[in-house]
């Protein structure tokens, strides 16, 4: 091997030895406890002798990102349709193909399908990510974890004995404000995030709030898009006051916090100058 | 789930004390309030073990004897969710199995009073009984540095009979419930209500029993592997002195 070949031509020339193991199978360390080496490093700049010792741990089957999103999106975006149409063996056969009286349960179906179809677009068109791959057994656990909630919460919301909201009218209308507010500022987000990244560069940068208003979060928070997230479905549960919706929103909040702090925290290493004031999630809360 | 306890996530006595594995332990405030705490836990199972042998010899047989350890048993039983996090097994296996005994407690027993008089609630309250005495009884001496060979192997042997007795006694509690809880509607809720939610606690139950099937055996297991590590260690250590 050549001096100045680097971890990505190793392992293809790995891969070709080895045709079970594709490259983005495989974890080259220096040391058998240590971290994994990214592809853009170069042997000859890397800690090592004369003759450098490779440890290789197989990752197990891999999967893309856009591959794992879009299998994990689309289905909540079905399954509720199958509640939403009242599918032969969901509520019974008397029930089947019948249609709520209340407005608000078609507006629930328009609200979320419309989340998950942006998400999808979002998905083909708008996210880079910076690890292409992910085990394929997380992807049973996340499809479960996802399609199970949107069953359940489709389930209670189209109903025959569904309660629309107790402050009728007022509470739905407020909730599709901040429905849509929610959703323009997550893509704004989204939108900003992606053009940090926007000549194919896996290398991080700190993000700054742009002309768009909906951006003015990262003033406060690292994570904003998380933020608008978790308001989104907050909407939706005063939408429908359904308390299967509302369990779904602690934990997507639960689930985002963890995530924001960690990205927060790996932006207070990598970046010096990064501004001190920003809270991960909620402005000066969390 | 009952008898089994809680293994310790390393093979020695899991305050880093005897084997002198290099662990930054619990300081002398903390290792004080914790020699407090399971010398008061001990204590405690002791005397829901006491009253259980004396309301048996002053009744002469072993039916309804839930009745004389009620008290005790709920006051140390939710006790022990202080340990959750403090104690030297995993979080999340100590917090399981805490919930899943303070579920039984509550619940099931103290919630359904037709089951209180099933001889299953003994089968589980003796079987918790002994495994606490040697568990609590087990991390004081390993606090102190001074842990009998005796209570070591009675921690890591005696739960192949008491698990599976715990365990037993817990599934024919609930089960026994199941009737009562179906007829009474407890804990139940059903549609319609405007927070559009609903939930039987006998389908729960159910699920609850079931969960037991994929649950116990892997506990099981995991505490004959640990027993394997720790006393076979034990007798290197024995061997090499």
């Amino acid at each position: 091997v050549e001096p100045n070949a680097t971890i990505r031509e190793i392992r293809l020339m790995f891969h070709k030895l080895y045709p079970r193991w594709y490259p983005a199978r495989q974890s080259i360390k220096l040391d058998p406890k240590g971290k994994s080496l990214r592809d853009e490093e170069i042997l000859q700049y890397l800690p090592v002798g004369t003759t450098a010792t490779l440890y290789f741990k197989d990752l197990g089957p891999q999967i893309g990102w856009t591959t794992v999103f879009l299998i994990e999106y689309t289905g909540p975006l079905f399954i509720y349709f199958l509640f939403y149409f009242r599918m032969t063996l969901v509520y019974g056969l008397d029930e089947r193909f019948t249609s709520s009286p209340h407005p608000v349960v078609n507006l629930a179906c328009i609200c979320h399908s419309f989340h998950y179809i942006k998400r999808l677009i979002e998905t083909v068109f708008v996210h880079r990510f910076s690890r292409g791959t992910m085990p394929l057994r997380k992807i049973v656990k996340n499809c479960l974890y996802y399609w199970g909630f949107a069953a359940w919460l489709a389930y209670y919301i189209n109903h025959p004995l569904y309660t629309p909201p107790s402050y009728g009218k007022k509470q739905i209308n407020f909730a599709v404000i901040m429905f849509l507010l929610c959703e323009a500022g997550n893509f704004s987000i989204h939108v900003a995030l992606s053009d940090l990244r926007r000549n194919g560069s896996k290398t991080r940068k700190i993000p700054y709030p742009t002309k768009n208003p909906f951006t003015w979060l990262f003033f406060f928070v690292s994570c904003p898009n998380y933020t608008y997230e978790v308001g989104t479905w907050i909407s939706f549960t005063i939408m429908t006051q359904c308390v299967p919706v509302g369990l779904f929103t602690l934990l997507c909040f639960i689930q985002m916090t963890i995530w924001a702090k960690d990205k927060h925290c790996t932006y207070l290493r990598e970046f010096k100058d990064y501004p001190s004031h920003r809270m991960p999630i909620i402005p000066f809360l969390l | 789930m009952a008898a089994g306890g809680c293994a310790a996530s390393r093979a020695d006595n899991g305050y880093g004390g005897q084997q002198g594995r290099c662990r930054r332990g619990p300081g002398a405030l903390a290792t004080g309030y914790l020699v407090i705490y399971n010398v008061v836990m001990t204590a405690g199972w002791l005397v829901i073990a006491v009253g259980l042998v004396r309301a048996y010899l002053a009744k002469g047989s072993y039916h309804s004897l839930y009745y004389s350890i009620e008290k005790p048993l709920k006051f140390f039983q939710t006790g022990a969710l202080l340990e959750v996090g403090i104690v030297p097994s995993s979080v999340v296996l100590t917090a399981f199995q805490v919930m899943s005994r303070v579920f039984l407690t509550w619940a099931v027993t103290h919630s359904v009073k037709e089951v209180q008089t099933e001889d299953s609630v003994l089968l589980f309250v003796v079987a918790w009984t002994i495994t606490e005495i040697i568990r609590y009884s087990f991390y004081t001496f390993s606090l102190l540095n001074h842990l009998p060979y005796l209570i070591k192997w009675a921690r890591y042997t005696l739960f192949i009979v008491l698990y599976p007795m715990g365990v037993s006694g817990e599934l024919l509690t609930i089960y026994a419930a199941l009737p009562f809880v179906r007829q009474s509607g407890l804990y139940s809720i059903s549609l319609p209500n405007k927070y559009n939610f609903s939930f039987d606690y006998y389908t729960f139950l159910i699920l609850v029993m079931i969960s037991y099937i994929p649950i116990f055996p892997q506990l099981y297991f995991h505490m004959l592997h640990q027993r394997r590590k720790v006393l076979s260690h034990t007798e290197e250590h024995r061997k090499s002195e």
